[in-house]
């Protein structure tokens, strides 16, 4: 149970309680902490929407990321284009989108209908009430971050997804198989994972 | 906010403070530089232009002595190291003009020195970036046939560093070419270190060994039952395992290894459970919308190619289907287009219940849309696609296939910038052309045969003789109007150069061509004989010099042809088989009738059918000058020739010299 807590407190990130964790428990991680500390930095500087930084970032953790992951490198400098927008600066907007965005849609087609979408933010006044205006919304932020943030775990060989909410979906997948056939001690409150005994 | 400032330099600027003595500006001058190209081909190409790799190298260089200096722990020396390689190693990802670039700037042997670091962030910079070398084919050779290349190697996949044995996976995989090689590899126990890093190493090792060890089996059944022996554990079930991980790159490398093992010997992987296993694995992985998908056609089709077997079990599980669902998609990939037509094409390949399939579902435009695709290589997967399918004789018959639909684009491809695509064009309309409702109109209308009579003259020979080839099934069995018009487009004087072409298989597709030609009513005899025999003559100089059985076999078809006509036809075709008043000198028909190959014996004893047939007035004569040149000797010892249709032959013309009287 300790090992499980412990992979999703890495793979989430939480390196400061992932470390209390392992002062308390004995339990070792199975990465190094320190590798965590720079996947974080990279994962909060999108979230705060300071992507040039955070391509820096991952730069220096792994070049190779960026160089062979073409759909993430597209999202950043979307979000980069996003960002730009979002401070009003037009004209640096629009020479970022042509020199940087525009050859990406060259050298991969798939990407050519997001960067339309992304730049046709330009062309409302009220971006926050146009029909793209998700796309200023800090899920984009957060959906950005948790890609790259999958790729650097990727890159370092480690499962992107923790363990713990697909072992409780099995959990209740399960329970939902067995209540068609059998009466069983059941866990009803996911909170206190108590069982309880079947109604008589 | 983020430091705009840094990003701000155009590539000459950068350029220049490259060439700063202050190492600190040095540094991040090479950091700017590798930030700007990593993601980015535009930006490569430019600054690849302005000679930024040889700087880069350059500085790497110079640096470069101090690696070995294990007392260094100069943090700019490093960081000089770190950047420089990254930059370098970015260039070189996916992009040969930077591959190109990196090697020819002599930085190979100083990324190699990086690893000697007592630095890990430098020997990792240094192991990525030799990684992305020999990603590519630009990579130079690397020599295992050395002892010392060869202990070096080892000394890369013993490295607790992922980075470094990596590297040491990825020259096996990328340099490993010649069986000694393998053997080389195999006597080194790398086999045994390779198995290691699949049991017991991390994803990545796992996948870097995958490919590997399917790099060292390839073509090479020794190593194979080697490796799968009783020594090294049970091995061959480890990648049986990982064809099920739950990473799709793992369970495609697995399957590829699977399939070369399969492919290379005989003895393994044969039983159904694991064939439709892997047909179930490489269809799923369809499904994967990344490089894992583009990839996964390409390794179905080499599971199945020629193996009808093969195609049986993925027919049931329902590929063809599951390809078609696929293409249906649209903006596809061009790689995964490719792949996807491909497959389709080795599935309908020798089998009509694929066919049926296939043409069942009504949706061969899906293959047609692909002859105008901007990429070559699909164009041809479209062409070779619909050669596949257009053997389906049940259809053709039917005039399925002769549509302005399938006829005019495959037209227009002969006009391909390609080779490949003009080619494969070329293939899949020979089949077409086999239309035996002789509805050949649509074919003429858009001008395909005057094309093909244009593709005869290409400077490319295999485009010559496929051109040849569909004009031979074009004029099979078609009326003499069709033949005329053929004749006359192609002239004499063409074919007879083309029978005597330097290359033996358009000399080959020339001759059936004039086979195809006479063959029919007597009229069409006088091909032959047009312009003064040019093309008769023709005929029997290149039956001289025969250089290939096939040859032979179409020139004699065609002697035969001619011989079933009159007296003068058969006299001169006499005259071709015996052009010397000597008669006592070796006929090259001699020669054919003690040839290996039953076919060449066959169409020898025909023509001599042919010409003694004791209807004609000077069968008799003609006769005696075969019986002279020991002919007739020779087919008496054929009368239990082990083909069906020679000994039959030879035992007719056999009865038929009965009726001479003379024995």
């Amino acid at each position: 149970m300790n090992k499980l807590v412990m992979n999703f407190l890495v793979t989430e990130g939480y390196v400061e309680v992932a470390e209390k964790f392992r002062m308390e428990s004995g339990t070792q991680p199975d990465i190094d902490l320190a590798t965590i500390t720079d996947r974080m930095a990279v994962k909060k500087a999108v979230q705060c929407g300071n992507v040039e930084d955070a391509i820096e970032k991952v730069n220096d953790l792994n070049p190779e990321i960026l160089d062979t992951n073409p759909q993430i490198f597209f999202h950043l400098q979307q979000q980069r284009l996003i960002e730009l927008i979002r401070n009003g600066k037009v004209e640096e907007a629009l020479e970022f989108a042509q020199e940087e965005l525009a050859p990406r849609g060259e050298e991969n087609q798939s990407f050519l209908e997001e960067l339309e979408r992304t730049v046709s933010l330009l062309a409302f006044e009220d971006v926050s009430n146009c029909p793209v205006g998700e796309l200023l919304d800090m899920s984009q932020r957060l959906k950005t971050a948790s890609e790259v943030n999958a790729a650097i775990l990727t890159s370092q060989s480690h499962e992107k997804d923790p363990k713990l909410p697909s072992l409780l979906k099995m959990l209740i997948w399960a329970q939902n198989q067995l209540d068609e056939k059998a009466a069983y001690p059941r866990i009803n409150d996911l909170l206190n994972a108590t069982l309880e005994d079947p109604a008589v | 906010m983020p430091s705009a400032t840094v990003n701000n330099h155009r590539p000459r600027e950068l350029l220049s403070l490259l060439a700063s003595a202050d190492p600190e500006i040095k540094v991040r001058a090479l950091r700017e530089v590798k930030n700007q190209i990593i993601g980015n081909r535009t930006k490569k190409l430019s600054f690849l232009k302005i000679g930024a790799v040889p700087a880069v190298s350059g500085i790497l260089a110079d640096s470069v002595d101090n690696v070995i200096d294990s007392n260094c722990n100069n943090d700019n020396i490093n960081n000089i190291l770190v950047q420089s390689a990254a930059a370098l190693g970015s260039f070189a990802c996916g992009f040969d003009a930077g591959v190109h670039a990196v090697v020819d700037a002599g930085a190979f042997p100083n990324l190699f020195r990086l690893l000697g670091s007592s630095n890990e962030k430098v020997v990792d910079a240094g192991a990525r970036a030799l990684r992305m070398i020999y990603q590519s084919k630009l990579a130079p050779k690397y020599d295992f046939l050395q002892q010392k290349n060869m202990e070096f190697l080892i000394s890369l996949l013993n490295s607790n560093n992922e980075n470094v044995n990596g590297l040491g996976a990825s020259i096996i995989t990328h340099s490993c070419e010649t069986s000694l090689e393998q053997k080389a590899l195999f006597d080194a126990g790398i086999l045994r270190k390779l198995n290691g890093l699949l049991e017991g190493g991390s994803l990545s090792q796992r996948d870097a060994s995958l490919e590997s060890l399917a790099t060292i089996f390839k073509n090479n059944p020794e190593i194979i039952s080697k490796f799968s022996g009783p020594e090294i554990g049970r091995p061959l079930s480890s990648v049986i395992d990982l064809a099920k991980d739950r990473y799709p790159r793992t369970r495609l490398l697995a399957c590829m290894c699977l399939i070369v093992i399969r492919n290379t010997s005989p003895l393994f992987l044969q039983d159904i459970g694991i064939k439709t296993k892997l047909i179930h694995i490489l269809l799923e992985l369809l499904d994967d919308s990344g490089q894992v998908g583009d990839e996964a056609p390409f390794a179905f089709s080499s599971l199945i190619a020629q193996k009808e077997d093969l195609q049986e079990l993925a027919l049931e599980a329902n590929a063809i289907d599951k390809l078609l669902h696929h293409l249906q998609k649209g903006s596809l990939h061009p790689r995964r287009y490719e792949g996807i037509l491909l497959a389709l094409a080795d599935m309908c390949s020798k089998m009509e219940s694929c066919r049926s399939k296939f043409l069942s579902l009504q949706v061969l435009n899906l293959v047609t849309d692909a002859l105008t695709d901007d990429s070559a290589d699909v164009r041809t997967a479209a062409c070779i696609c619909l050669k596949s399918v257009t053997r389906s004789i049940k259809n053709l018959s039917a005039g399925y296939f002769m549509d302005e639909v399938i006829v005019i684009p495959l037209v227009r491809l002969f006009l391909d910038p390609s080779t490949s695509v003009q080619v494969a064009a070329l293939g899949a309309v020979s089949n077409i052309v086999v239309d035996f409702t002789t509805r050949k109109s649509i074919f003429v209308q858009c001008g395909g045969m005057k094309q093909l009579v244009q593709l005869a003259k290409s400077m490319e020979s295999a485009v010559r003789s496929n051109a040849l080839w569909a004009l031979k099934n074009f004029v099979f069995l078609s009326d003499n109007r069709l033949k005329e018009s053929v004749f006359s487009e192609l002239t004499a004087c063409l074919l007879a150069s083309l029978i005597c072409d330097p290359e033996p298989s358009v000399q080959e597709q020339a001759l059936a061509l004039v086979r195809n030609l006479i063959d029919g009513c007597i009229n069409s005899i006088e091909f032959a004989f047009a312009e003064d025999g040019l093309i008769l003559a023709a005929i029997g100089r290149q039956l001289q010099s025969a250089s290939k059985a096939e040859i032979g076999i179409q020139g004699m078809y065609a002697l035969c042809n001619v011989a079933s006509g009159n007296e003068f036809h058969k006299e001169a075709v006499m005259h071709q088989l015996f052009p010397l008043m000597d008669d006592k000198n070796q006929s090259f028909m001699m020669k054919f009738l003690q040839s290996n190959d039953s076919q060449l014996r066959a169409a020898t004893v025909w023509a001599i059918l042919n010409l003694t047939c004791p209807l004609s007035p000077g069968a008799s004569g003609r006769l005696e000058k075969l019986r002279n040149a020991g002919i007739f000797s020779q087919m008496k010892n054929m009368v239990n020739d082990p083909c069906v249709d020679v000994k039959l032959r030879v035992r007719t013309v056999l009865g038929q010299s009965m009726a001479f009287g003379n024995n």
